[in-house]
């Protein structure tokens, strides 16, 4: 089993579940996050109006940008598909569009039925 | 790679993000959690609080930098009384950038 972690656009979160419940993966848990990249948070990146057009050209002007984290674990087999859904949906070519970490997980148990591992997922 | 987990003062948080960007590791994200630890919340006069807000911070670095990164947030969230947090490293096979669909950091 793997865990996905992907950081996305809050924006593109209702499409990419809609993607992955239709690739047949509608269990995952999203939570609000605030975070930065490489370029620490760059204006440009949120899509409201700025007033003052001068803090445009700081790097680092915002502290954080708001972003949506979505992660679901899945059987070791499937890894790819689901992160190449979650890399097409996201892509935009623009500063900010995420990232995806793949982390093993040991074991995983569905608490009603006591089941374990793949069959817990699945 | 690795994914270092940090669960540190909500107060703090500015100061080790400080930190953390001095020794050139910009790239982070924060959530606000709330938790408790081995002193099972806290005790003033007679309200117990079970649940206390804290904020996780977590970042991904490559396994080299692991032990600096640990070192920069435990020194930088330090206040040697109950409660400083707890750092988890936990492996991660691949990560990828959705804009460059490239397979790194």
């Amino acid at each position: 089993m793997k865990e996905i972690i992907a950081i996305i656009r809050p924006k593109k979160v209702t499409r990419t579940k809609e993607v992955l419940d239709s690739l047949g993966f509608p269990a995952m848990n999203a939570i609000r996050v605030m975070g930065r990249g490489k370029q620490r948070a760059i204006l440009d990146e949120v899509n409201f109006e700025i007033d003052d057009p001068g803090l445009l050209e700081i790097e680092g002007a915002m502290r954080y940008i708001p972003k949506r984290m979505v992660s679901l674990v899945v059987p070791d087999t499937e890894v790819a598909l689901v992160v190449e859904a979650i890399m097409k949906v996201n892509h935009t070519g623009q500063i900010g569009d995420g990232k995806v970490f793949v982390s093993p997980i040991e074991e995983a148990f569905r608490v009603r039925t006591m089941e374990k591992g793949d069959e817990a997922i699945t | 790679m690795k994914m270092i987990r940090a669960i540190v003062r909500p107060e703090m948080v500015e100061k080790v993000v400080d930190a953390l960007d001095e020794s050139g590791f910009v790239a982070m994200t924060k959530m606000e959690v709330i938790g408790r630890g081995k002193q099972k919340g806290i005790q003033l006069e007679n309200i117990y609080y079970d649940e206390i807000p804290k904020t996780m911070l977590l970042l991904v670095a490559e396994d080299n930098q692991t032990d600096k990164i640990v070192e920069i947030i435990s020194d930088s969230s330090f206040t040697g009384n109950f409660g400083d947090g707890k750092i988890f490293v936990s492996p991660v096979d691949e990560a990828y950038t959705v804009r460059t669909r490239s397979s790194s950091l």
